[in-house]
């Protein structure tokens, strides 16, 4: 039963994480109709960022100028490069922003090896919070998860009860109008693309102690945000929010157990059956862990090709 | 584009005669550039005809080439077919994976579709460590290519021309695909969907179809592959192999038939000769890629298609002295780009920096000169040069432009 709760702990506090990439990338999709492949680079960014400052300022700065940094990044990207793009289409933006997704990884490893560095949670946060049955449970993941969800409180009151929140959801719906009504639709774009960036880069300056900081980050999380995306529909927060819960969690459920699909197949008497086939039968749900988010995404494309809460295209 | 046929025609005898030509060095890179060109092309069919971006096309190629290897394995070693046939076991089992997974993918369009491709195919490079029957775990795959129809297929020659006869028969195949009906149809595809659906198409089905042919396709490729080095690892599933097939295909330009082979077959080759001289090829090969497509959206042989087929209305002179005018100045921007991403790879490599003792750093080697890294001279002589490149590029520009308004 702990073993479950602990599971249960962990998944919300990764699905968190992935929300905090997810966000972004939908936020930038659904005002600039550009799929940013290299969000998960600023995610890679933020901790590569925070890891080389953390000895020159301290842990706590570091979690904080890394994410300003890699909003810079962010802008210049947008100002100079996608821009610059625009008039050839959204497909171009998608491959520009898959090219930069590449020259950022290589640059990460010419600059810092190709193998993980050596990025750690700081000790005064390295302690237990509570133990359950003889276990401990890290205080940094609750930490983690905390910062996500201050943000998300923080972005959802910006963009509902302020005036530049108003300006920015409007700008989605009717750019022209925005810009007739006197308001600078490109530096909104700008802006948000910056912010978007810049909530990647403090999930990765974060995330980057807890897990391991290497130059192949930005790619598997990349790709679990993009089945999030999917899952969960393109563009809608909601639909980013209740699909990353859903994979953080069946994710860390998978990983501590120990069920075969040749399991249930011995309740119908064909278990000898199965051991004979192997592969796929026998092997533990622990090590199909990782590809299980891969199989929900394909059973909601066959079931819901919208995703959860996406609207039909 | 009367000469066409004719360039063809020297290109294909010149490819026939090459073993003859080159080293066995550089024959090893023609074949690997033969197997980047028809991976190209394949990916250029969904990508350039069809419109539809996949980012994950290293799963098929994987799939034929495992399968080419399991298919020489097959009755003791005997091989399941006559080695040089072996091909079609991996076009057919990229065929059968392309219609599975393009039943999957082209359920959603556009940047879905993309995320979609890219999730399979790390899917299947999640599972293959755990499939140890099938993809043979860290060491992979290995086998020999047996001899057939009075061919050794010992020497190197022997596999040029086996992969040679399948590349240059797939790209004809590839060709008259895009004659018939199915491969017009993919055109529409590409420009407007809802009209083909509203036309009473199908276009799942249709995308499924192109998907598939496409993924068999990849499929040969990856058999020649694998016959080539007579193993498979499922190091070839891995995300490198798809960007770069992307990275080629548009750097060569998606919307002209042979531009992906192209881009395949050139960037293969620079890959191979810089291999000895930097370390940092796929940086490079990056740039190149977000270069062309900020600047040449069509990709290199798409612009110089375009150009030849509307000129400038200059006369070829002017238009021969503005492009070397450019070539020029752009190479010295290049030099001093490549200058300063080499000195900082040398000066950031983990043996320079265990040579360094107590703030004496030691001099480098770069270009037959060396420089000391904590000098001004070597930054200032690479940012100077790529400075003075951008600003004549700028020139030359700004002198077309004010040609152009001069004329209008």
């Amino acid at each position: 039963m702990d073993q479950i709760l602990f599971a249960l702990l962990n998944g919300t506090i990764y699905g968190l994480l992935l929300f905090m990439v997810s966000a972004g990338l939908t936020l930038i999709f659904g005002m600039m109709g550009v799929l940013n492949f290299a969000h998960a680079s600023f995610y890679m960014l933020g901790a590569y960022f925070a890891y080389t400052l953390q000895p020159l300022t301290g842990f706590w700065l570091a979690i904080i100028l890394a994410p300003i940094l890699v909003m810079g990044v962010g802008i210049l990207v947008e100002r100079f490069i996608l821009r610059h793009v625009h008039e050839h289409g959204h497909a171009h933006e998608l491959l520009v922003t898959f090219g930069l997704s590449v020259v950022i990884a290589e640059m990460i490893k010419m600059v810092y090896g190709k193998f993980a560095v050596d990025y750690r949670v700081p000790a005064e946060l390295n302690f237990a919070a509570f133990s359950l049955s003889g276990i401990d449970y890290p205080f940094y993941r609750l930490f983690m998860g905390g910062i996500a969800v201050v943000m998300f409180i923080a972005i959802y009151l910006l963009l509902t009860k302020t005036r530049v929140g108003i300006v920015v959801r409007s700008a989605i719906y009717r750019p022209q109008m925005v810009e007739a009504l006197g308001h600078n639709v490109p530096m909104v774009f700008m802006g948000v693309f910056g912010i978007g960036a810049a909530l990647a880069g403090l999930a990765g300056a974060v995330a980057g102690a807890f897990y391991t900081t290497n130059p192949n980050m930005a790619l598997e999380l990349g790709v679990m945000v993009f089945v999030v995306v999917v899952v969960g529909g393109l563009g809608s927060m909601g639909g980013a929010m209740a699909a990353s819960l859903l994979i953080g969690i069946t994710n860390s459920l998978a990983v501590g157990s120990d069920f075969r699909i040749a399991d249930i197949l011995t309740w119908i008497g064909m278990g000898g059956w199965a051991e004979e086939i192997g592969g796929l039968l026998t092997m533990r749900m622990s090590s199909l862990a990782a590809t299980l988010p891969f199989f929900i995404m394909l059973l909601v494309l066959v079931l819901r090709p919208s995703g959860l809460m996406g609207e039909k295209e | 584009m009367k000469y066409a046929p004719l360039l063809l025609l020297v290109t294909v005898a010149v490819l026939i005669a090459l073993p003859w030509l080159v080293s066995g060095s550089m024959l090893n890179a023609a074949v690997q550039m033969l197997i980047a060109a028809l991976f190209a092309m394949a990916f250029g069919l969904l990508c350039g005809q069809a419109g539809m971006l996949s980012f994950g096309h290293a799963a098929y190629f994987g799939v034929g080439a495992f399968a080419a290897v399991h298919a020489m394995n097959a009755f003791g070693g005997e091989g399941l077919l006559p080695t040089p046939l072996l091909p079609l076991v991996g076009g057919a089992t990229g065929l059968v994976s392309g219609l599975l997974a393009g039943y999957f993918s082209t359920k959603r369009t556009g940047v879905y579709f993309a995320m979609i491709t890219l999730a399979l195919a790390e899917l299947l490079h999640a599972l293959a460590p755990h499939l140890k029957t099938v993809f043979g775990g860290e060491a992979g795959v290995s086998s020999f290519r047996m001899p057939a129809w009075g061919i050794g297929f010992g020497s190197l020659n022997d596999v040029y021309f086996l992969t040679l006869v399948w590349t240059l028969l797939c790209i004809g195949l590839l060709y008259l695909f895009s004659k018939t009906p199915l491969g017009r149809l993919a055109l529409g595809l590409r420009e407007n969907a809802h009209r083909l659906r509203f036309l009473g198409y199908n276009t799942h089905a249709l995308g499924t179809l192109i998907f598939a042919v496409s993924a068999m396709f990849a499929g040969i490729a990856g058999a020649l592959q694998s016959m080539n080095i007579e193993a498979a690892n499922y190091v070839v599933l891995e995300s490198h192999i798809s960007t770069a097939v992307v990275l080629n295909s548009f750097i060569g330009g998606v919307r002209v038939f042979l531009g992906p082979a192209i881009g395949g077959a050139v960037m293969t080759f620079f890959g191979h000769v810089t291999s000895d001289l930097t370390r940092v090829w796929l940086l490079y090969q990056g740039i190149i890629f977000v270069l062309v497509m900020m600047f040449l959206p069509r990709g290199l042989v798409g612009e110089l298609v375009e150009r030849i087929r509307n000129p400038s209305g200059e006369g070829f002179a002017r238009t021969l002295s503005t492009l070397l005018a450019r070539l020029a100045s752009l190479a010295i921007a290049a030099f001093g780009a490549v200058f300063l991403i080499e000195f900082l790879q040398r000066v950031l490599s983990p043996e320079y920096r265990a040579g360094v003792t107590d703030g004496n750093w030691p001099d480098i080697a770069l270009f037959s000169y060396d420089w000391a890294p904590l000098s001004v001279l070597p930054w200032a002589f690479g940012l100077g040069l790529f400075g003075i490149g951008i600003a004549l590029v700028t020139m030359v520009n700004r002198r077309v432009a004010a040609r152009k308004e001069a004329q209008a």
